[in-house]
């Protein structure tokens, strides 16, 4: 076989599987498309991106209770151990 | 008599079920090892093939090994569009050599010659899965 022919039949070959899968990958499109909007307007589908939506904000929610308890156990140690100064010097006072 | 169509019906709709099984597997199972397979065919058994017998052709016997080099390097880097890219590569230079073999008239001289059309069948296939897997990854 002589390289013209090799090029033409290879050029040939190339532009008819790139035509092959514009339309097979057009075919796909579509289809994914349909099945987008299929699952769109699936009830299964809306309660569960309800649900998914819902245990987003109960993660945001309890990851900000948790910064809160934080927070108030700071607090709490920090009041203890004033408390606990306080209890000392009333009892100096007392002695006194 | 009853029986036996009521028996029939039964294999019927047991073959029907394991054709769909078998095309849900062809179309959505995982694609790389497929791809692997192609692209070490692509790079050691088609110039090897292709040259002994059809003749020495740079564009089949250079280029059709870089694209295996190419597709396998995809494979292992894991990008999706890369990979689509690589298999409609690599499934052009198998439809590349079915229309060589067809035109040489070589194609339907032997049954193992239409190993090149289960090639070509086999990439396509391929190329389809993983455009559907892109495509499922971008909806969601």
């Amino acid at each position: 076989m002589d390289n013209s022919t090799q090029i033409v039949l290879a050029v040939v070959t190339l532009l008819g599987s790139a035509g092959i899968w514009k339309y097979a990958e057009a075919r796909l499109r579509v289809k994914a498309e349909l099945r987008k909007e299929e699952q769109s307007s699936n009830d299964t589908v809306l309660y569960r991106d309800d649900l998914k939506s819902r245990v987003e904000e109960m993660d945001k929610a309890l990851k900000e209770a948790h910064k809160e308890l934080l927070a108030l156990t700071e607090k709490v140690a920090k009041l203890e151990t004033e408390n606990s100064f306080l209890r000392r010097e009333i009892d100096i006072l007392k002695r006194n | 008599m009853e029986r036996l169509k009521i028996k029939a019906q039964e294999i019927k709709a047991e073959l029907i079920a394991r054709f769909k099984s078998l095309r849900n597997i062809w179309q959505y199972s995982d694609s790389q090892p497929t791809e692997i397979t192609l692209a070490v065919a692509l790079v050691f058994l088609y110039p090897t093939a292709t040259y002994l017998e059809l003749g020495y052709s740079p564009i089949m016997d250079v280029l059709g090994p870089m694209a295996g080099i190419y597709q396998l390097y995809c494979v292992s880097g894991k990008c999706l569009s890369c990979r689509v890219r690589a298999s409609f590569i690599t499934f052009s230079f198998y439809l590349l050599a079915t229309v060589m073999y067809l035109y040489c008239g070589m194609l339907f001289k032997s049954p193992t010659y239409w190993g090149w059309v289960v090639l070509c069948f086999s990439s396509f296939g391929s190329l389809k899965r993983i455009k559907k897997e892109e495509l499922h990854r971008k909806n969601g």
